[in-house]
Parts: C-alpha cells; structure tokens; sequence
C-alpha cells in the first residue's frame, strides 16, 4: 500500500469553530420574550410566598393586568411603526393628550359620540403622520416629534393651557352628566367584579392587532416593507399605503389609551400621555421586534408588556427604594435585548 | 409635486387646527375670581399674620397715596375662587435653633425632625445677605414686575392668571414667563428679564441648586428679586428680598397630626413621594414621616415609594402593597391629591379595603371630590391663587414703601369632609 501524498501546495483548512448552537438559545428565539415571562412569574411565585401570600390572588392579578392596561393598548398599534422599520411614533403622548381633550371636549353630545370623536382624532393624526413619513418621506422620528410639539402647542392654545373636567364642560342636563359619568365609569369597571374592563380592552385590542398582522394582506405587506422596501416598491406593493395604516393603526390605539388615560385620572390635559412613547416603545423592543423592523410579533409585544408589569410588581414585593427599581429594570431590560440580539444573531437571523 | 403635497398638508394642520379652535368653547374654564360679598370666612393656621406697617414717609405724593388706596382695595375685594382673600396678608413662623451644622445633623435618622432642619427652615446667614435695592417708596401704581414660573402645568397657568389680576388690582403692569421646566431656558429668561430693567423680578426656580446664582445675578443688577412657591437653600437666600409661598412642612405636620390621631397613634403608614429631590418630596415624606415618628411611636413606616404622578403607575404601587402587607397597612401619606389620590383610591376600592386612611397635599378638583367622597380622608389646603396674590402683595408692599417680612407663607388649612365646602369650587 503506498502512502498517499498531497501534493497541494494550499491544503485546505479545516473550520474548527463551534457550530452547535446552544439549545437554550433555540428555545429563547423560538419562545422569545415568554421565556422571560415564565421566569419572572417564577420568581414572582417564590417571592410572594416568602412573604405569606400568593402570587397568583384575584387582587395580584388585577394589579399586574390594570398597570399594564394602558401602555399595552398603545403597544397594541405602536408594534405595527417599529415593525414597518420607522422606529418609533414621539407624538404618541400628544395623541393621547388630544384624544382625551376631544372626548371630553364633546362629552355634551353623549358618550358614544364623544368616545368617537377621541378616536377619529387619533385616525386624524395618524393620517398626517401616515402622508408625511408614507409619502413625503419625512424622517419618522424628526416628524413625530414635531408633530408631537405641534399639537402640544395647539392644544395649550386652543384650551388655554387648563385641565377639562367631563363632568364640568358637561352641561347640567341628565343625558350630558350621565355621558360624563359614563365616560369616568370606563377605567372603573370591573367585569365580574374581578377584571377590569381596561384589562380587557387591552387584551382584545391585541387579539385584533394579532389578526390584522397574521391573518390580512396588510400584515403580510408589513412584514415586506419592513423587511425591505425597497423589494416591497419593487413588488408592486403600495409602500405608502401600508406605512401610512401602520401610523392610523399606531395612533388609534394611543387614542383608545389617551381616552382610558383621561377618565382614569378624571381630567384631560396636555400632560396625559407623558412617557408612553418611550415606555411603550421599551416594550415592543422587549417583545422581539427589531428597531430596524421586519421583525417580531404581536404575541411577543404582549410578552414585553406583561413582562414589564410583573418585573415591576416583584420590585415591590422586594421592597426596592425607587432608584435601585430604576436601575434593576435597566438592567433586565438591557438583559432581554441582548439575549433578543444575540440569539439572533446565533441563528444567523441578526 | 411635492409643493403640492405641501400645500395639501398645510392645509389639513390648518383646517384641523381651526376644528379645535372651534371646539375650545368655555366650558372648562375656570370660575372666575369671585367678588367680596361671595367670599368665605378666611382659613385658619398656627402661624402669625404679618402686618403690614404703614410707609415710614411718603415721598411718592400722589402715586403713592392712590397705590395704597389701591392696594386696601385690592386686600379687601379680590378673592380666590373658592371665596377667600387672595391677597391675604402673608404667614410668619419661628426658626428655632438647629441642633448641629449641616455635616453632624445629615447623619442623624430620616425619622429624626433635627435632621432635616435645613430644609424645613429657610436658615440663613443674614450677615451675608447682599446689598438689596431700597424701596423707591413712591407706589405700586405704575410699576412693572416680570414674573419666571417654573413650567407648563394646569397649576402654573392658574397661578399665572390670579398673578395678572392681582397686579392688575394693585396698578401693577406684569409679564410672565415659562421656561417650560427647563433650567437653561430659565437661565435665559433671568438674563432676558435683567435686560429688560422691571421693577422687580419673582422667580419660581425650576432647580433650588440653581437658584443662588439666579437671584445673585437679579440683585447684583439692582433689582429686587423675589422668589415665589418654591424653597431655596441658604446661599439662594442671601440674594432674595423676599420668598413668598406654602409651608409645605408645616401643613404636610398639621396633616400627619390629624391622621396620627385618627389611627389612635398605633398601625402602619406607607408614602407616596413628590418627584425626587426636590423641595416637595422631602416636606411631603419626612413632614409627616417625622412628625408621626415623634408623636406617634407606635405608628410604623412601611414603605417609601415614587412611582410618579400617572394613576396607572400609583395604583401598581398600592395594589402591592395592600397585598404586601396586609392588614398591617392601615393609612398612606400621598403628595398629590390628583393622579396619585386617584390611583390610591383605585386600588383600595379594587381590594375592597375601607378600613384604610388616605391623606394628601391638596388642593385639586379629583382631591376635593375624593374628600367629599369620604375616599380621602383629609387634604391639605394650598391656595395656588392665594400664593400668587401674597406674591404680588409683598411686591406691591416693597413698592410702597412698606416694611416686608423676608419670608412668608401663604395661610393653610386641614381639609375634611365637614369643611370641604369651604374649599370649592378648586382653584385649578
């Protein structure tokens, strides 16, 4: 047997990296943002048990699913911008803050048409957002944000930089007063006595947003133009329009949220809203889906926001002062991103 | 094409915003000032009403004269909208002596009075002071005073209103300018004012570090400074020629008095901050913290938090903690009697928990219905017109040659179920 000789001057080398992927990561990208919910519902369970008393009581619960309620239904329609690659939406506080001056404002022509004219504001607005980014290519964050200042102005000027109060724009007629009672009734109902009616229209809102995203041409153009736009132009795909539903969408639901917002805390204000662009923004980005869109899922945004809540009610349960809360959030939300990217980027998704 | 699309635009902001114009109907307003015959007996407090004493000569001749007939008038017809004299004569209180230099007393216990000494107290080194202008002595009538509030808040535009009426009542001409919480824009409306050479300056600083080297830079260019609503530290005080606003300790102590007496001096008490770090948090925590520390031993600190002024936020926060810690949570401290009033109460009526006492810093709308309710137990009383009208009291005193106090507080009140009524319609 004669030995055989390599003669090639440039043997080839062998790739000696790891290409095991490991298995923890397969289940992270695959489950996402629950993973984590698992986990901290977890700790919760542990948690309130050292300290005598159950996670999962009617009362728990609650609060989880009340404190959430609002930024969850905002995430609902933001998820539909991130994913669309346009980042964020900064007029989201503005949008709400209108939404709640709006219903209240015409709380006189009865609830439902007050509740409406809040929500045709919010279309109002995303329709603007939708013409400017959609077709005039605005830059997403510089206009949003503009526009957010914009209506910040609009609104001091129009009401004079006061509070409205349903109960006192209404006019001192039964049908006007019980509009307005209706209208603070609406953060205050609580289904079976156990689950608040702003819980639900959160979870129903994501039921719906699920479908329109899973189930529609729209969803399925969304994930093109967020995935490229440049392909979805060039595959007929109406790119205006579809950026432009993607704001109409986002904005609705802020104004569903701005509406809650105001009958909750019994005043409408410019203040309303404050925050929720990048708390709600946080969320979504927990969820899974990536700034630079094409990516994610509405059942992972609900992920995000729920695991927003239950992070914030075991810091509780802790005792944390405030700023040690501050920065444990911080830190598990950079956590939860970074495992986000990084098994991503493992499965050569990123 | 994209003119085009410009043109369109601009016309839908426009036609949207003309929508809104429309809407903006009065309805929401805010009652106007009421006359004297609507007016309600005055508030109650434990300080000392300062006089005002007369002009020690009066070298303004007429002016003068008519400014002080303005002025009596003024005191005597301009109320609040709740029916009380918005520009009733201001509140002094005794400083007593601190009980160690600022370093010993920062170690003491947060629970401990002495400890917080000199942020109760405006405590400073008079022999400091800089040299403030005299008064010209001739009359508020003519004058012009520029006034910096804070920020944009319903709060700030109803005291922007009931300072314009007061200096209108008075002769007084005024601007008013918000730097929209921003120190820097602030910075920059001191400067703007200086140049503009008022009469006066009253300024609502949106940072107390900040304020020394504002009301230094306002005096040293012979301007009367005057700081307003919010306390500064000693160094600010020595450029101030007067502060006028709200003893937020001493209320937050009547109200921690009353609340320690309707828990029997014995149970748990958790609070609900002011944004951290400024005046307001630590008046409004360690106010009744203390004073239930020292006249109710029995009564516990459960927890500490700051979650914010969002409802939402709040009710999180309390829904917890009645979970926490059960029946050991007897009464909250809030310093908001809106959003966090709101929240507080959700979350008690979500947990069916009646037998919880809820106090706040007051005085709004949403908190006076609450007290109404019974769903607050007590508030305190701050007048936001009542601090804008002792403002531009003391500067029209100034102006007429009047000897002022250098610190005075608005008066206060506790506020029930019982004497709500005293207090509505809210201010704000």
């Amino acid at each position: 047997m004669s030995e055989q000789i390599n003669n090639n001057p440039n043997p080839a080398k062998v790739d000696s990296r790891k290409t095991e992927i490991n298995r923890g990561i397969i289940l992270f990208n695959k489950l996402g943002i629950w993973v984590i919910v698992v986990a901290l519902v977890i700790l919760g369970v542990i948690i309130a048990m050292a300290n005598g008393s159950s996670f999962f009581g009617a009362s728990n619960v609650q609060s989880i699913l009340e404190a959430v309620a609002l930024q969850g239904m905002v995430c609902s329609g933001l998820i539909y911008v991130v994913y669309a690659g346009n980042m964020n939406d900064m007029s989201i506080p503005l949008t709400m803050a209108m939404a709640g001056m709006m219903t209240v404002q015409s709380i006189n022509l009865g609830f439902p048409i007050a509740l409406a004219i809040g929500v045709l504001s919010g279309v109002c607005i995303g329709l603007i957002n939708g013409f400017m980014i959609g077709k005039l290519k605005a830059n997403p964050i510089i206009w949003t944000w503009g526009f957010n200042l914009l209506l910040s102005g609009i609104i001091r000027v129009v009401w004079g930089g006061k509070q409205l109060y349903a109960d006192s724009v209404a006019a001192d007629t039964e049908y006007a007063q019980n509009a307005a009672n209706s209208f603070y009734a609406i953060s205050r109902t609580y289904i079976g006595g156990v689950i608040s009616l702003m819980a639900i229209v959160m979870l129903v809102m994501f039921v719906i947003s699920w479908f329109i995203h899973s189930k529609t041409s729209f969803g399925q153009k969304l994930k093109l133009v967020g995935t490229s736009y440049e392909a979805a132009r060039f595959s007929g795909i109406n790119c205006t329009r579809v950026v432009t539903m993607s704001y109409v969408l986002c904005s609705t639901a802020a104004a569903v949220g701005g509406i809650f917002y105001a009958a909750l805390r019994k005043t409408a204000s410019y203040e309303n809203g404050t925050g929720y662009d990048f708390a709600c923004l946080t969320c979504v980005l927990l969820g899974g889906t990536l700034l630079g869109g094409g990516q994610g899922s509405v059942v992972g945004t609900l992920g995000g926001v729920l695991a927003y809540g239950i992070l914030n009610n075991i810091l509780s349960w802790v005792g944390l002062g405030t700023y040690t809360k501050y920065a444990v959030q911080g830190v598990v939300f950079l956590a939860i991103v970074w495992i986000n990217t990084y098994s991503e980027r493992k499965l050569g998704k990123g | 094409m994209k003119r085009k699309s410009l043109a369109i635009l601009l016309s839908v902001v426009m036609v949207v915003a003309g929508c809104l114009a429309g809407c903006g109907s009065s309805g929401n307003e805010t009652a106007p000032a009421q006359t004297e015959e609507e007016s309600k007996p005055a508030d109650s407090d434990g300080g000392t009403e300062s006089e005002a004493e007369a002009p020690a000569e009066s070298t303004g001749g007429s002016n003068l004269e008519e400014s002080l007939a303005l002025f009596d008038e003024a005191v005597a017809s301009v109320m609040t909208t709740d029916g009380h004299p918005m520009l009733a004569p201001g509140v002094t209180f005794e400083v007593p002596a601190a009980e160690g230099t600022a370093e010993e007393l920062e170690a003491l216990d947060d629970s401990e009075s002495a400890k917080w000494h000199y942020y109760e107290h405006l405590d400073w080194d008079e022999s400091q002071d800089a040299q403030f202008p005299a008064s010209p002595a001739d009359g508020s009538k003519g004058k012009h005073v520029i006034m910096i509030v804070h920020g944009a808040h319903a709060w700030t535009t109803c005291f922007s209103e009931a300072f314009e009426q007061a200096c209108e009542a008075v002769g007084m001409t005024c601007d008013i300018y918000d730097p929209n919480w921003d120190q820097s824009t602030q910075d920059g409306y001191i400067d703007q004012a200086i140049n503009e050479q008022p009469d006066a300056i009253g300024v609502i600083p949106v940072s107390a570090d900040h304020a020394a080297q504002q009301f230094k830079k306002i005096t040293d260019a012979g301007i009367p400074a005057f700081c307003v609503n919010t306390t500064v530290n000693a160094e600010a005080m020595n450029y101030v020629m007067a502060f006028t606003g709200p003893n937020d300790w001493y209320q937050m102590r009547t109200l921690a008095d009353s609340l320690g007496e309707a828990m029997n001096g014995e149970g748990g008490v958790a609070y609900i901050t002011h944004n951290v770090g400024g005046s307001p948090y630590y008046a409004r925590c360690y106010g009744p913290l203390t004073e239930l520390a020292e006249k109710y031993p029995n009564i516990k600190t459960l927890d500490i938090q700051s979650p914010g002024f969002e409802a939402a936020a709040v009710k999180q926060v309390v829904a917890d903690w009645i979970t926490k810690f059960g029946d050991d949570l007897n009464a909250i401290v809030l310093a908001d009697d809106s959003d966090q009033a709101i929240g507080t109460v959700e979350a008690i009526k979500a947990a069916g928990r009646d037998d919880i006492l809820v106090v706040a810093a007051g005085i709004s709308k949403q908190g006076a219905e609450l007290v109404e309710s019974g769903d607050l137990y007590m508030m305190s009383y701050q007048s936001c017109q009542g601090d804008a009208g002792l403002a531009v009291r003391t500067m029209a005193e100034y102006f007429n040659g009047v000897d002022i106090s250098r610190v005075s507080y608005i008066g206060t009140d506790v506020i029930s179920k019982d004497n709500v009524a005293d207090f509505t319609p809210c201010q704000w």
